[in-house]
């Protein structure tokens, strides 16, 4: 017995003081043959990303009739933790599918720094912002992904109000929401917070209006000083949204993904943050609401000398993996998945807002018109900024906050804290 | 340490059995000696390679650093972290509250088995009706008990008809684990039913017909009768009620809550995955692996002396 306990205790022993290894790889080198490259992403198993896929592989293809490039479509909810596995391993896909911000800055280490590759698309293509860190760009951008605010002019006309003549303030918004829900029963807002990133929505798609201009560049900067009035008027009214009624009822229990979408879309709320591509966005309104009933309205105006902005960054791109055999060969293709011709194909089938800004977008509607009119005095979106962590964190304390279990001055110090050392 | 009582799980018998008393065949004696470690070789290989050494890997690794510090001997920073994450202590404390909450687990399928075995009106569908949970997947029952319990659901419609206020079933953190481990308890008690059942056909019938004959009431036949004649099953459905409380909860949870509201429905399954495919933080997933381990040890070990001591009494 004594002598068991004795070894038991040499191995914790060592273990501890050795710490050897790692749990994730060395970055030892492998990959494939050069005859043939492997694309992870979440995206080409859809029907509406089929012509995406079939043009980029076309392009591709002229430059270099050799290589076989073989898309693996991974289900999006288990991507990171597959990824995750596949850079432990040291091993894996080239290139890799990925969402801008914080889940692609928390894993450079394993790519490939791009920006020799990819500088002459720098001007054809925005959002690149989202793929870099440290001045080194990681991944070259497919979609805009920002958070316009929708509108669903039905119900304003339904509630007698102008439906081209939206609130610019908050106090605006809430009379006429009591109007839209004396008519109709509509709350104000669809809102979903199961996973917690309803408050990211809440933020960035109103944030322009509440910070002033210069808090809000030194945010995206990285000078973020969350003590500030005007960062926990963020949290104050996404508290006080909810205490008032202006949210769909049990924010925290619907999920936003895609439970909140569809109290949007079925005319059980007159306004919803949402998204500008892959779902949730314009496209899928305009099929449920009729194009015409889609609006799109800039942030309300809060603190006087804010001038809101649409929010957007690089929604999703594609960076390249560090251990692929042929960097120049896994560039190109790259290159060749955000050329003219693919992203414009994208656009067509699934309605994403492409970062390639010569792709014409007349004709889908006045929502789409909109979004695009506005991008070239877009900023960053707030929340992209933040880390994975501090996201996870401000998830969580948001739901706390709705639920009345952490106060607003808690929040934002816990947030600061997180921020810091993030 | 009650493990070192077990006699040794493998003996080399066979040798030591066939030994002939005249060893003219060195060889074969040599042969006969060493066939039963070259016979267990395979499956102690299978269990070294794919069972202890990952175990000695995740818990060498949760000694390594993430991020920057990746493969760097850390220490204990990765422990020290996961107690300063009050997430983390939030999982734990749902454990303790899933042990608390282990004699309701029990006591329901215990009771619906004895309305059963005591051929209450309509017995045999209730039978086929308990069972029907547990060939559900825990994805399926989550999304179905997401519709059910939705804020404008069908059960909170019911209650405001009732007159009674609606409740946020999984977005109150006060009472979404309840909720969660609510279902769990549903979806996994038709398995202890079974169970139960088989061990009232071991129950001795002329003892509940004389406490009947004897005038006694039906929680006296239960408390006097049943309870002590079942205490073997009992203490079984226990353990392993526990064990499925502790490792198959992460399909409930994904589905119906996320870990939230709050971080108040996480359990350390949950955190592990979060920690290890949302955060990128592969060393301090293993760490939590680890105290997982212990926890799942710790509760093992007392459940084996649990069952060794019931093994004693008959």
């Amino acid at each position: 017995m004594k002598q068991r306990s004795m070894w038991l205790a040499v191995l914790v022993a060592a273990l501890v003081m050795a710490g050897c290894g790692s749990a994730t790889g060395t970055g030892s080198n492998s990959g494939d043959t050069s005859g043939k490259l492997v694309v992870w992403d979440w995206k080409s198993g859809d029907k509406t990303a089929a012509s995406y896929v079939e043009k980029a592989k076309a392009d591709f293809a002229k430059a270099h009739p050799g290589v076989t490039v073989e898309f693996v479509a991974q289900p999006f909810d288990q991507y990171y933790t597959l990824l995750g596995a596949a850079i432990q391993a040291g091993k894996g896909p080239d290139v890799i599918l990925f969402n801008g911000g914080g889940q692609i800055r928390d894993r450079v280490s394993s790519l490939l720094p791009l920006d020799e590759y990819v500088a002459k698309d720098k001007q054809r293509l925005a959002g690149w912002e989202a793929f870099a860190t440290g001045g080194k760009t990681y991944a070259a951008p497919v979609t805009l992904q920002g958070h316009p605010i929708y509108y669903n002019k039905a119900l304003y006309k339904k509630a007698g109000l102008d439906p081209e003549k939206p609130a610019t303030t908050w106090s605006g918004l809430a009379g006429d929401c009591a109007a839209i829900t004396k008519a109709s029963g509509a709350s104000c807002f669809a809102v979903g917070n199961k996973e917690g990133a309803g408050i990211q929505f809440f933020m960035s798609g109103l944030g322009s209006g509440i910070l002033t201009p210069p808090e809000y560049d030194n945010w995206i900067a990285g000078k973020r000083d969350w003590q500030s009035p005007n960062v926990k008027r963020i949290f104050q009214l996404w508290k006080e949204a909810n205490d008032t009624g202006l949210n769909n009822q049990g924010a925290n229990s619907t999920a936003l993904f895609t439970d909140a979408f569809t109290v949007f879309q079925s005319s059980k709320a007159a306004h919803m943050i949402g998204l500008m591509s892959d779902i949730g966005h314009w496209k899928d309104f305009n099929e449920f609401l009729g194009a015409d009933n889609v609006g799109v309205m800039p942030a309300l105006v809060i603190t006087s000398g804010a001038t809101p902005s649409l929010p957007y960054d690089g929604g999703i791109g594609y960076g390249v993996a560090k251990w692929t055999k042929d960097p120049a060969l896994a560039a190109d293709l790259v290159r060749s998945l955000t050329s003219t011709e693919a992203l414009r194909a994208f656009y067509t089938g699934a309605g994403a807002i492409v970062s390639d800004t010569t792709v014409d977008t007349s004709g889908s509607g006045p929502a789409a018109a909109k979004i695009v009119s506005q991008l070239k005095t877009g900023k960053p979106a707030l929340h992209v900024a933040l880390s994975a962590k501090t996201q996870e964190l401000m998830g969580r304390l948001s739901q706390q906050l709705l639920s009345g279990s952490v106060s607003v001055d808690d929040t934002v110090t816990q947030l600061a804290a997180a921020d810091k050392t993030s | 340490m009650p493990i070192g009582d077990a006699p040794p799980l493998v003996r080399p018998i066979v040798g030591r059995a066939n030994r002939p008393a005249i060893t003219s065949h060195r060889g074969r004696a040599r042969w006969e000696r060493l066939a039963p470690y070259l016979l267990i070789a395979p499956a102690v290989l299978v269990i070294v390679l794919f069972r202890l050494w990952p175990l000695l890997l995740g818990v060498n690794f949760s000694f390594t650093g993430d991020g920057d510090r990746n493969g760097t001997p850390v220490g204990l920073d990765n422990y020290t972290d996961l107690w300063n994450d009050p997430v983390f202590r939030i999982a734990l404390r749902n454990v303790g509250l899933l042990v608390l909450l282990l004699p309701v687990a029990v006591a329901i399928p215990g009771l619906l088995a004895t309305f059963i075995f005591l051929r209450v009106p309509g017995n045999r569908l209730y039978r086929t009706v308990y069972f029907f949970p547990a060939v559900l997947s825990p994805v399926i029952i989550g999304s179905i008990f997401n519709l059910l319990l939705a804020y404008d659901g069908p059960l909170n419609e019911l209650l405001q008809t009732a007159g009674l206020g609606s409740v946020d079933w999984l977005g109150d953190p006060k009472v979404a684990i309840f909720t969660v481990v609510g279902v769990h308890i549903w979806a996994t008690f038709g398995m202890a039913l079974v169970v139960f059942l088989a061990g009232f056909a071991t129950l001795d019938t002329t003892l509940l017909d004389a406490a009947r004959s004897d005038g006694a009431s039906l929680p006296q036949v239960i408390w006097h009768v049943i309870v002590p004649g079942l205490s073997r099953t009992i203490q079984f459905v226990f353990v392993t009620t526990m064990i499925g409380m502790l490792t198959s909860m992460f399909g409930l949870l994904y589905v119906m809550t996320s870990g939230g509201p709050g971080g108040s429905t996480y359990l350390p399954e949950y955190y592990i995955w979060i920690q290890q495919g949302q955060m990128n933080r592969p060393a301090l997933a293993s760490a939590a692996s680890t105290v997982l381990f212990l926890v799942m040890l710790v509760v093992g070990l007392a459940q084996i002396g649990l069952l060794r001591k019931a093994g004693r009494e008959d």
